[in-house]
């Protein structure tokens, strides 16, 4: 579904990527692992096609997705055209707008004809506490429910794939889980995720296979349960 | 006393109605780019100028008196905020855009923006020459008279064409699609592309909507102050920033609220002193005002732009 091929990307002049390779096959978690400044969000970013200055530029190597490749598309037809969603980090969640609102906005490239009331239906069942918090204005979520909105963003925009910018980050154990376990409930309908971590533990635990970035090259890679038990990656992101 | 008192409000709100359209345009660029737009109140002399060249060339084929008179106007304004919404995507594109895309810290958008201003300013002044131009009567002035308060037909239209744009603004960023895309661009920009829509599109339209109050406001102010020159919309539109940013900017209601007041401020202070004062005395008032409450009178902390 995805291939990475030989990713090189800059920042200005300085080198962030300096060649990664992977694929991620059609219904598979798939999960990027790596200390913090490794290049995972760096990558995220780059499929992602957003222009500078938030965005790196592409050197060389290409992304490939169902056979084409993205380097001439546009970010917001990955969105509308692709369909590939990205819920970045901090989330990005429009806090002046109510939460039904943020899930609104998202269905605005659809094509028409599209079954709106569905996806809604999906958010809400997935995450009730939205539906609770739907005329709120969405500032006003905790972290938590903010990260719920981002993911049901995404699900709105009609992806098939979704890639996740640590979306543990900041939240607390139990809604960790939630998230994790809203996660897999998204895959067992067919959804494919890119998920990228620095808590490798919970991120193995769900993902079929993972690979390990460190300082822009991929250095290790296997099914969940094989990066788990290998020595190097416990001693770097298990603890030991 | 009394009737003097009404006398001047409708006189404040005719200037506050010219203020308020202009901000709301400020406001508008402001609220989706974080941009000032500095070359607004010179879009808006253009916007004059291209109404005065049109109505000039419409009356070589109708009389500008009478039902031909309105007719004029219909067909005037329209145009005038087609060719005038073109220019500001114009701008947009060649000025504002390829700095944008280049990440361009927002001090250089702005001192762009200043010199667009320039560049049409003497661009003007280069076309039609120093001297300034009369803008042709098209409408039969009628006066209104109530308990000895008198309104003209044209003031009565200024002032309501200011309340309608200020309703069918808010009910398109409240309710439209495009208009919910503006309020969340002005949020968040990066999550804009990430729900499928392209940032320029939002962009473009603001440009149309913002040219397309200034092209109004241009019309009809010179059809209220009929003496046009390359430098009218230096003045206006630095005050009509000024009272968007103390309504403040970024809201809507605040930039038309914001104008309102300083037409109100400068026609009380030429009631009671000399209108060499005005100016003095109104921004010493709206300086006192920003020390205050820097956010702006109808200004909320952060986060509610447009």
């Amino acid at each position: 579904m995805l291939e990475v091929k030989d990713l090189k990307v800059r920042y200005g002049n300085i080198e962030a990527l300096h060649g990664i390779s992977f694929t991620v096959n059609k219904g598979e978690i798939v999960t990027l692992i790596g200390s913090n400044g490794a290049g995972k969000t760096t990558t995220l970013l780059s499929l992602s096609r957003l222009p500078k200055p938030e965005a790196p530029t592409v050197v060389s190597g290409d992304i490939i997705y169902n056979g084409e490749s993205l380097l001439k598309t546009p970010p917001h037809e990955i969105v509308s055209k692709k369909k590939i969603a990205l819920v970045p980090e901090g989330r990005h969640i429009f806090g002046n707008l109510t939460v039904n609102e943020n899930l609104e906005i998202a269905t605005y490239a659809l094509e028409k004809g599209v079954d709106v009331k569905a996806g809604y239906d999906q958010v809400y069942s997935l995450f009730p506490r939205l539906y609770e918090r739907r005329k709120q204005r969405s500032e006003s979520l905790s972290g938590g429910e903010q990260q719920m909105l981002a993911v049901g963003r995404a699900l709105m925009c009609g992806a098939d794939f979704i890639m996740l910018d640590e979306p543990s980050m900041g939240l607390a154990p139990v809604l960790v889980q939630d998230m994790f376990k809203a996660m897999k409930v998204m895959n067992e309908s067919g959804m494919t995720i890119l998920l990228i971590e620095q808590n490798a533990r919970i991120a193995l635990q769900f993902a079929h296979r993972g690979y390990v970035i460190n300082t822009g090259e991929i250095v290790a890679t296997g099914t969940g349960a094989e990066l788990m038990e290998d020595p190097e990656v416990k001693k770097a992101y298990l603890g030991g | 006393m009394l009737t003097t008192l009404l006398q001047n409000v409708i006189n404040a709100l005719q200037w506050g109605s010219f203020y308020s359209m202009i901000a709301l345009g400020y406001c508008l660029v402001y609220g989706v780019l974080r941009l000032i737009n500095f070359a607004h109140g010179d879009i808006f002399m253009v916007a004059a100028y291209i109404g005065f060249v049109f109505v000039g060339f419409l009356l070589k084929f109708m009389p500008g008196s009478g039902m031909y008179g309105w007719l004029v106007l219909a067909i005037t304004l329209p145009v005038t905020m087609i060719l005038t919404s073109m220019l500001g995507v114009f701008i947009e594109r060649v000025a504002y855009r390829p700095l944008r895309e280049k990440g361009a810290h927002r001090l250089y958008v702005v001192i762009t923006a200043l010199m667009v201003g320039l560049v049409l300013e003497n661009g003007n002044l280069a076309i039609f020459g120093a001297s300034s131009r009369k803008f042709p009567e098209i409408i039969d002035k009628v006066v209104f008279t109530f308990a000895g308060v008198r309104i003209t037909n044209l003031k009565v239209l200024v002032i309501v064409t200011a309340i309608v744009i200020f309703i069918f603004l808010q009910t398109v960023v409240n309710r439209s699609k495009i208009g919910m895309a503006m309020r969340a661009i002005s949020y968040d920009k990066f999550g804009i592309p990430l729900m499928g829509i392209p940032v320029n599109r939002v962009v473009v339209f603001t440009f149309i909507v913002g040219s397309s109050l200034a092209a109004i406001a241009g019309v009809l102010f010179g059809m209220s102050y009929p003496v046009l020159d390359p430098y009218m919309g230096m003045i206006i539109g630095w005050k009509a920033f000024i009272a968007a940013v103390v309504g403040g900017i970024g809201d809507i209601k605040g930039a038309f609220l914001g104008g309102f007041m300083l037409g109100f401020i400068e026609i009380l202070i030429v009631s009671f002193f000399s209108s060499n004062l005005k100016d003095l005395i109104a921004f010493t008032i709206l300086l006192i005002i920003l020390v205050i409450k820097p956010t702006g009178f109808f200004g909320v902390a952060k986060s509610t732009k447009i």
